[in-house]
């Protein structure tokens, strides 16, 4: 089977939904299958900038480890695709290269912070998108267009290659509008790589996949869910039933510590991995080398920088001073192996844990721009607890709210990818998916 | 946050922030740290890792290798004589 697109296409595909930061130069392309990914994979033959300012200009010469797998199985990789910068974001609003466009509503996001990755997902039938999560950046744009998205467990999939956000958190998933191309990349991306020792550790993923029979929704989770959320959420749980899996309603009070936890620890993370931005070997370098160190450091990061990297790295350098570090950072771990424990003890009697993926459904640009920084933070209260803790979590489209799409999200114990893969293909056949009206 | 912290802070980020910024910045992260005092009364665990999922030490054999040559990646930064520029130290 070929794939096969004409360039033309996805340039005025990208200059409607500002999809990508760079295009393949490929006129015509003959290939297995094209695939993209998130413009904080280290690529050869593209920039790779992580939608920051501060990375104009830099071409790495390698590929990242699941880029370079993806070629190898035949893949072509067609683009690079736009992101919040560093993935710093639930919107795709804070890229230095436009705001991805939702393809069922220009005027609403794709959700972040690989809000590229599922805008092409969502347009491209046959597309495989890779994506990257730390806090939710694959479920939750998979969620706001309409598509499948998983985030393995941590540790599943290398991350040599890719931009650090934050060491603990950071996994490399795939989106697709096809439940088939989850199963078939994920294993394909997925392995040891002595490159990483973080995914030297995992056992082999299990080839027959085993159906979900059980799900678990903790209260907790159905708390604050917009009315049209929850009224597809309900009858997606009907569908569930109809399909013989066993729903359960449970108690999991460590929620409600998950977003001060994974703030602290993803910021703390972030202020250390972003440190290695100061003018020198990456990107940007066009500061004045006649000033004292810290000072060319300070003008080139404060020019290049964007408000929300700005906000973070503040965030994780308080969080991690002396005096705050016992009260913030070492808490925060202490709050993940809560979390952590309390999911084990679900999974030892349900399959999967199943809520709702994002609170509402894709908000309005003008929405977006009245919200404060942690308003924007507590709307991932759903995605977060499963990155925290580095489970298996999917978003499967659920249903349709003022025409704009629902996502359930599955979230599976560690290394168990084939039942959230399962559930994904069974839903599909369940659930009547719609696809955005895309004209050329 | 009050301003001076956030000004301390950022000088440890090496970050110059605008007067705009720092009264921005002042008035977002105090709304985000009130929030985090949550985590006072979330409960204490004695074991907690680094990382969610146990990793092992994973060492590779020790054998030189080098797969982008060094002139390659030099070419993307800003040389002097094939050494990298960078700043004054003093």
């Amino acid at each position: 089977m070929s794939s096969r697109f004409s360039l033309k296409d996805l340039e005025k595909l990208n200059s409607r939904y500002s999809i990508f930061t760079s295009l393949t130069s490929e006129k015509e392309v003959d290939a297995e299958f094209v695939f993209s990914a998130k413009d904080n994979l280290a690529s050869k033959d593209f920039e790779t900038r992580a939608g920051s300012k501060i990375l104009e200009g830099y071409a790495p010469g390698f590929d990242a480890t699941p880029i370079k797998k993806m070629r190898k199985a035949g893949g072509f990789l067609a683009g690079k695709t736009n992101m919040d910068e560093f993935g710093f974001g639930t919107f795709s609003t804070n890229s230095a290269y436009g705001i991805p466009k939702n393809p069922f509503d220009l005027n609403r996001s794709c959700g972040g912070s690989s809000g590229g990755a599922a805008c092409i997902a969502a347009i491209i039938e046959d597309h495989v998108a890779l994506g990257v999560s730390t806090g939710g950046s694959i479920v939750c744009p998979a969620s706001f267009c309409g598509v499948f998205g998983i985030s393995p467990t941590y540790g599943r999939v290398s991350r040599y290659g890719l931009v650090d956000y934050g060491n603990s958190l950071d996994k490399v998933g795939i989106l697709s509008a096809k439940a088939a191309n989850l199963t078939k990349y994920l294993p394909i991306i997925a392995g040891k790589d002595p490159k990483d020792p973080t995914s030297c550790v995992q056992p082999e993923m299990r080839k027959n996949l085993r159906k979900i029979k059980s799900v678990a929704i903790p209260k907790e989770a159905i708390e604050g869910i917009s009315k049209g959320v929850m009224e597809s959420f309900r009858s997606a749980l009907d569908v569930l039933k109809s399909m013989s899996i066993d729903v359960e309603y449970v108690n999991m009070p460590s929620l409600k510590y998950a977003i001060p936890a994974y703030y602290v620890i993803a910021t703390s993370e972030a202020s250390t991995n972003l440190a290695r931005y100061c003018g020198m070997r990456y990107g940007q370098q066009d500061g004045d080398l006649a000033l004292k160190f810290d000072d060319y450091f300070s003008s080139i990061r404060s020019k290049y920088f964007g408000d929300e990297a700005k906000r973070r790295i503040l965030l994780g350098t308080f969080t991690r001073m002396v005096g705050y570090a016992d009260r913030y950072y070492n808490k925060a771990l202490q709050v993940r192996e809560i979390i952590i424990v309390e999911y084990k003890n679900i999974f030892k009697t349900h399959d999967a844990i199943v809520t709702p993926t994002m609170p509402f459904v894709s908000p309005r640009f003008d929405e977006i721009s009245k919200m404060s920084a942690l308003q924007s933070y507590k709307a991932d209260f759903l995605t977060v607890p499963p990155n925290i803790s580095g489970t298996p979590h999917l978003s499967v489209p659920c249903g349709y709210s003022d025409g704009m799409p629902v996502g359930m999200q599955f979230i599976a114990d560690h290394w168990n990818e084939d039942l959230l893969l399962s559930a994904a293909t069974e839903w599909e056949k369940a659930f009547d998916i719609r696809h955005p009206e895309v004209k050329l | 946050m009050d301003r001076e912290v956030v000004e301390r802070v950022a000088r440890i980020a090496r970050l110059n922030l605008t007067e705009e910024e720092l009264e921005k910045y002042s008035i977002d992260l105090s709304e985000i740290l009130e929030y985090f005092q949550l985590l006072d009364e979330a409960p204490e665990s004695k074991e907690f890792n680094f990382n969610p999922v146990e990793i092992a030490d994973i060492l590779r054999e020790d054998i030189p290798s080098m797969e982008i040559p060094a002139n390659e990646l030099l070419k993307k930064m800003k040389t002097y004589d094939d050494f990298i520029r960078g700043p004054r130290i003093s």
